[in-house]
This record gives C-alpha cells, sequence and structure tokens, in this order.
C-alpha cells in the first residue's frame, strides 16, 4: 500500500535535531518506506542526517508518502506528530 | 595510468615506488591502507563507533535527577546520528573503495555534511551543524585512542630508500636533514614552489622533484609505481610498460649527459675569452663535502650553519660547533664562507624556544642576524667558534639578512669583542677573518654601496631577495607563481650590487638559487657576476656554461634584457643569449 499527503510544519522551530530524532524514532516503529518530501529534496524518515538537511522551517510544506504493509499505520503516527508540534510547547 | 603536473625542479628522470608520507593537516591522519588491511581498517571504525555509542548510552542512563529533561533528549539526538548511514555506513565505504584510513574518511563525510548545514538559511537549523561535528569528534577521538596501521613516517622508514619516491605534502627544513644520504630517487610535494626547503634539498641531492601538485597529490598512493620527469614537472602514476621503456631511455641518456660532464671536473672555468670564473658551493652537512670535490668546486661560497642548531633541544656548544667548523675546514681547499646562524622564519629550532607564541617568525621577522643581535648568548659562541676554528683554513664569516647599517656596526662590534675575549683568555684564533654580508633585503641591495665600505666582500642571495622585492610570502602556496628571476627590479638591484662591490674593488658572489641554474649563467656574467655558489650537483652544470659563453659583448644584450618593457620577450631575449654559440 501507497499513502501520500500534503503536511505543514507547525511547530515554531520547525524540523529542529530533537523533533527530527522523535520522528525518526515514531518511523523506525514501522515496517514501511516513510518518505518526506520538500519541492526536490527527499529524506529518509528513518534518517536523522536526512531530515535535518530539509531543514524544514515553521510553515514548510511537506508531502509525506508512506508506502509498505503498515503505511496506513505510519502515516496515521507521522501526522499525529507533526500536527501535534512534536509535543512541543509552540 | 595518470598523468599529473606541477612545478619541475632540476632535470633528471627518476622511476620508482612511491612511499606516500602522511598528508595529514589539521592533526587528522590522512594515508592509505593496504588492500591487505582494509578489514582491520574497518573493523576499528566500527569499532570507534560502538564504543561511542555504549559511551553515550551510559552518559543517557547516568543523568543526574535534576539535569534538564531535554537532556536526554539531545543524547538521543547523537545516539541517531550515529546510527545514521551517513555518518556510520559511508565512511565504511569510503574506506573500502579509497583505501583510505577511517579518520579521513570521516572527516570528508562530516566536511560534505557541516558544509551542507552552513548553507541553512535558517540560523537555528544551521546551528545543528555543531551537532554534526560533536558526534565526529567523539569518533575521531575514539579512533585516536586506537591507531591503526601508522603511516609511513621518516623516523621509521629504513636507512635506504633506493627506488623510492618520497610523496609528501610538504617537506620542512627538518625533513629535509632527516632524508639526506638516504638514497631515494625523487620528491613530490603537493605544495611549495621553485625555492621551497624540498626544491633546494632535490637540487643539493642532484634529484628530480615536483612540487605544487596541490590536490592531485591525493590520486598517488603507497607503493605505486610513478615516473618523474622534472624537465616537464610531470608525474605518471602508474605507467604502462612502451611508456617505462621510453623514460628508461630519456633517464640513460640523462645519465650519460651526467658522466660527460664529469669530464669537466678539471677543467678550468674558464670563458671562451679567457675569462677565469670562481665556482664555489654551498653546503650544509659534512658529508657534502664529497660533492664538492667531485665537481671541482674552488671552495664553499655558503656554508649554512643551521643544520647543527636543528632536531635538537638545545643550541650546540662552542666546542662542538669548533669542531664542525675545524671538520669542514680541514677537509675543503680554498675559503670556506660560513654564514653565521640564519634561523627564525620557517627555520625554528626544535625546542629551544618554548614560548611559540611570542617567537613565531615570519620571513619579516625577528630571523638571523635581527635573532643574533638579540641573543648575544646564541651568536657569541658562534663567533667564537668560526674564529678559532680560521686558525686551520681559509674561513670567511658571512651576515646574513642585513637591512641596516646599524646592524652591521653592532655585528662588527661583536666581533671585536669576541676578538678581545679570546685574546685575553690565550685561545688560538685567527683576528683577520675576512668578514662579508648576505645581500638579500631590498633596503641592503640599494645601499649596497654603503654596506661594502664597511665589509671585505659582499653575497647575493637571490631567493630572499626575489621574495622581499616582489612581496611574496615564500610559504603561501597560492602567491608562488609571482616568484620571477627575471623580474626588472630584481635584475637591477642584483646589477647594483655588482656595481657597488666592484667600485669598493671587494668580491661579490651569489649564493642563491640562480646562481645554480645554468638558464641564469650568461645574464649574471653579463651583469658583471665572477664568482658563483651553488649546490655541488650543479658546479659541472654551470662550468660547462660558463666555458662555452663569451663576456664580450653580453653588457650590452644583458642592457636589453634590463630595460626591456615585454614580459612576454623577456624570457626570449634570456634565450637568444642562451643560445649564442660561445
Amino acid at each position: 500500500m501507497k499513502l501520500q499527503r500534503e503536511l505543514q510544519i507547525v511547530n515554531r522551530l520547525g524540523l529542529h535535531a530533537r523533533a527530527c530524532a522523535k520522528l525518526v524514532k515514531t518511523a523506525n516503529q514501522f515496517e514501511s518506506d516513510i518518505v518526506l518530501r520538500q519541492n526536490e529534496h527527499q529524506a529518509d524518515a528513518k534518517s536523522i542526517m536526512g531530515l535535518m538537511m530539509l531543514a524544514a522551517t515553521q510553515g514548510t510544506r511537506l508531502t509525506v508518502i508512506t508506502s509498505g504493509a503498515d503505511a496506513e499505520d505510519a502515516m496515521t503516527q507521522v501526522q499525529h506528530l507533526i500536527n501535534n508540534r512534536f509535543e512541543e510547547d509552540e | 595510468m595518470l598523468s599529473l603536473s606541477g612545478t619541475g625542479i632540476g632535470r633528471g628522470i627518476a622511476i620508482g615506488r612511491a612511499i606516500v608520507l602522511d598528508q595529514g593537516h589539521n592533526d587528522i591522519p590522512c594515508y592509505h591502507i593496504s588492500a591487505t588491511a582494509l578489514s582491520g581498517e574497518i573493523e576499528r571504525f566500527n569499532h570507534a563507533v560502538d564504543a561511542v555509542r555504549a559511551d553515550l548510552k551510559r552518559v543517557q542512563r547516568n543523568l543526574p535527577t535534576d539535569a534538564p529533561p531535554e537532556t536526554s533528549a539531545f543524547i538521543d539526538v547523537h545516539l541517531l546520528m550515529l546510527d545514521d548511514p551517513v555518518i556510520s555506513q559511508q565512511p565504511v565505504q569510503t574506506i573500502q573503495e579509497q583505501q583510505q584510513n577511517a579518520e579521513w574518511a570521516l572527516k570528508s563525510h562530516a566536511d560534505t555534511l557541516i558544509d551542507f548545514f552552513e548553507d541553512i538559511a535558517d540560523p537555528y537549523l544551521r546551528s545543528k551543524k555543531n551537532d554534526v561535528a560533536q558526534v565526529v569528534g567523539r569518533i575521531m577521538d575514539e579512533l585516536a585512542h586506537s591507531p591503526g596501521e601508522q603511516p609511513p613516517d621518516l623516523a621509521t622508514l629504513g636507512s635506504s630508500l633506493a627506488e623510492q619516491i618520497i610523496v609528501a605534502r610538504d617537506l620542512t627544513p627538518a625533513d629535509t636533514i632527516m632524508l639526506r644520504g638516504r638514497n631515494m630517487a625523487a620528491f613530490v610535494t603537493s605544495l611549495g614552489g621553485p625555492i621551497s626547503h624540498t626544491a633546494i634539498l632535490a637540487r643539493s641531492l642532484g634529484l628530480p622533484a615536483i612540487v605544487g601538485l596541490h590536490d592531485v597529490i591525493d590520486t598517488i598512493h603507497n607503493n605505486d609505481l610513478l615516473i618523474v620527469d622534472a624537465a616537464t614537472g610531470t608525474v605518471l602514476v602508474a605507467p604502462d610498460e612502451p611508456l617505462l621503456t621510453q623514460f628508461r631511455e630519456l633517464q640513460q641518456q640523462h645519465l650519460e649527459h651526467q658522466q660527460r660532464l664529469t669530464l669537466l671536473k678539471n677543467e678550468k672555468a674558464v670563458t671562451q675569452d679567457g675569462e677565469a670564473i670562481t665556482l664555489l658551493a654551498n653546503i650544509e652537512l659534512p658529508e657534502d663535502i664529497e660533492g664538492l670535490r667531485s665537481a671541482g668546486a674552488a671552495g664553499v661560497g655558503l656554508y649554512r650553519t643551521e643544520f647543527l642548531f636543528m632536531n635538537r633541544p638545545k643550541p650546540p656548544s662552542e666546542d662542538e660547533q669548533y669542531q664542525a667548523y675545524c671538520h669542514v675546514l680541514r677537509r675543503v681547499e680554498g675559503p670556506v664562507t660560513i654564514r653565521t646562524l640564519d634561523l627564525g622564519a620557517d627555520k625554528q629550532v626544535d625546542g629551544s624556544r618554548p614560548d611559540s607564541e611570542t617567537t613565531a617568525t615570519s620571513a619579516l621577522g625577528l630571523r638571523a642576524i635581527r635573532l643574533c643581535l638579540s641573543e648575544p648568548s646564541l651568536f657569541k659562541p658562534q663567533l667564537r667558534a668560526i674564529l678559532r676554528a680560521a686558525v686551520h683554513g681559509d674561513a670567511q664569516i658571512m651576515i646574513p639578512m642585513l637591512s641596516s647599517l646599524h646592524e652591521l656596526e653592532q655585528s662588527l662590534a661583536l666581533v671585536g669583542e669576541v676578538c678581545a675575549e679570546l685574546e685575553r683568555e690565550g685561545v688560538a684564533f685567527n683576528s683577520k677573518v675576512p668578514l662579508g654580508g648576505m645581500i638579500e633585503v631590498p633596503a641592503a641591495a640599494v645601499s649596497a654601496d654603503l654596506f661594502a665600505r664597511k665589509l671585505d666582500f659582499l653575497s647575493i642571495g637571490t631567493n630572499d631577495l626575489i621574495q622581499y622585492t616582489l612581496a611574496i610570502d615564500r610559504v603561501d602556496d597560492s602567491v608562488n607563481y609571482l616568484y620571477d628571476p627575471l623580474h626588472p627590479s630584481v635584475l637591477r638591484l642584483i646589477r647594483t650590487v655588482i656595481r657597488a662591490g666592484h667600485e669598493a674593488d671587494i668580491p661579490v658572489s651569489m649564493c642563491g638559487e640562480m646562481a645554480g641554474d645554468p638558464a641564469f649563467t650568461r645574464l649574471l656574467l653579463g651583469l658583471g657576476l665572477r664568482h658563483f655558489s651553488m649546490e655541488p650537483s650543479q658546479l659541472l652544470e654551470i662550468r660547462q656554461q660558463v666555458r662555452q659563453s663569451t663576456l664580450a659583448g653580453l653588457p650590452g644584450q644583458v642592457t636589453d634584457i634590463l630595460n626591456c618593457v615585454e614580459t612576454g620577450s623577456l624570457y626570449d631575449l634570456v634565450d637568444q643569449l642562451n643560445q649564442i654559440d660561445g
């Protein structure tokens, strides 16, 4: 199964190191491949360096693509984390 | 096969295997890993990553209860970075594919990552490059604790390097001393120009060298078969058999040319029109005397004394210096011009000046006679040793880097003082030792007539004179291209100094690299130079050039060269000068 969804980074600091770490940890719970795409840049959600190098600031629109057996759960969790500002206050 | 080009020194051809010395900079070692040692090197890298991971986890487990809550999250970030393929797997690939050591493989990937972060516009996200640097730094520290297959080091290499070619980033003066007498075939360096220490060493040993290869030097690996062709400035890596045959023939021809030159050993250095020219040798170590004899030098025009002071914690005692100078004076027929200590700038005494902060000297800093006058405890023992040794031979004292008449007065006063001391002590010494000055600072060249009145001889040091006149930092690779012995200002200064000597009726010699370059022999003869001092390996070539030259007519042609305003035709004019049949 393959899913694709547009999401926006809403937390103030953007995809900073600790946010990336949380995203990697979440992504690692799934078998599916999880990719974040921003224009021509693309990052594996299981690679912290890749995510950090996306340099996605607050307001950045990303395309999340999950593909694999648990693609649906993966998408739900990733979406929840991003929309929930990585559990940060602002 | 690869062909790399740099600046060729000398003319010979060498064929041999590469010994790549550590190319590292900023304390990160860089060396080639042999195929058999690759798996060990990868294991070393993986161990380092594992050790850092274990360490981070230990810290995370043992966090004090009052640590800020995000501390653990930050450690998580570092742990995840450590496990990221960019950090933990790509360097392994590089070790495997490029046969590079772990540190250098890691550095090259880390540099790419850090460069990437530098370009991020958002300042907060950009600052994450510090996390990369920290994680990489931890792995580097781990690697430093478990050193791998050590790169070849000058101190550990065998005493004979026959048919081997030294490949290095750069050679320091101390390296060049260690390399003497080890029979290597050639040198190849990344940095350096025509007057770098590597170049001077190569000329003094009569070996070909290629300097200034820059980054392409990284394509040479240990044990690669190399052809070094100094005439064209080319290094051929892993040449095929037909090429090897071709170069072996060229090498043979060069050898035969050298052998024909040895026939000139006992011939006089006289021009076609009968003027005798004095050809002297530059020496550094006692073993250089052999080369001077076999090339029939008339004496020593430059005896560099720095080697006595290098690679040791303390300066040599007066007696040790006395023995060294006696050794040379007893074995050389003819005058021996002993240059007093020319330390400072890029030649430092190891360890004797612990306060490197204040003594880091540049070419324009406290060096040579400046250093000697500021530290009489260093200078006086040398003067005493020379004056005492002068009883046993024809010694002359030469003061380097004079720039003001005041320095000259101070030096003369110091010599007088030392003579009085020796007299009082009843020690045997020679009070009539001629005292000369090296003219290598433009200020001294312009006022050479004033210096000539107080000195017994002048000697032009072209390497420094060119560098100072043209404002070139000798150790800055990026301005080496400006180094030009044919710059009109340089030639005019040389002419000024030679004229000043003639008018004062004292000899003027030249001991810089120009004196040993056959391309400049006629030019210098035309400028009125009659005393040339050079590396012993150049003596026969210059002798041949002198013998094929006619003095009459040279001054006129040389004046044309000095007045030439077309830089392009300057070299043509010198070529024409050299092609005239004697």
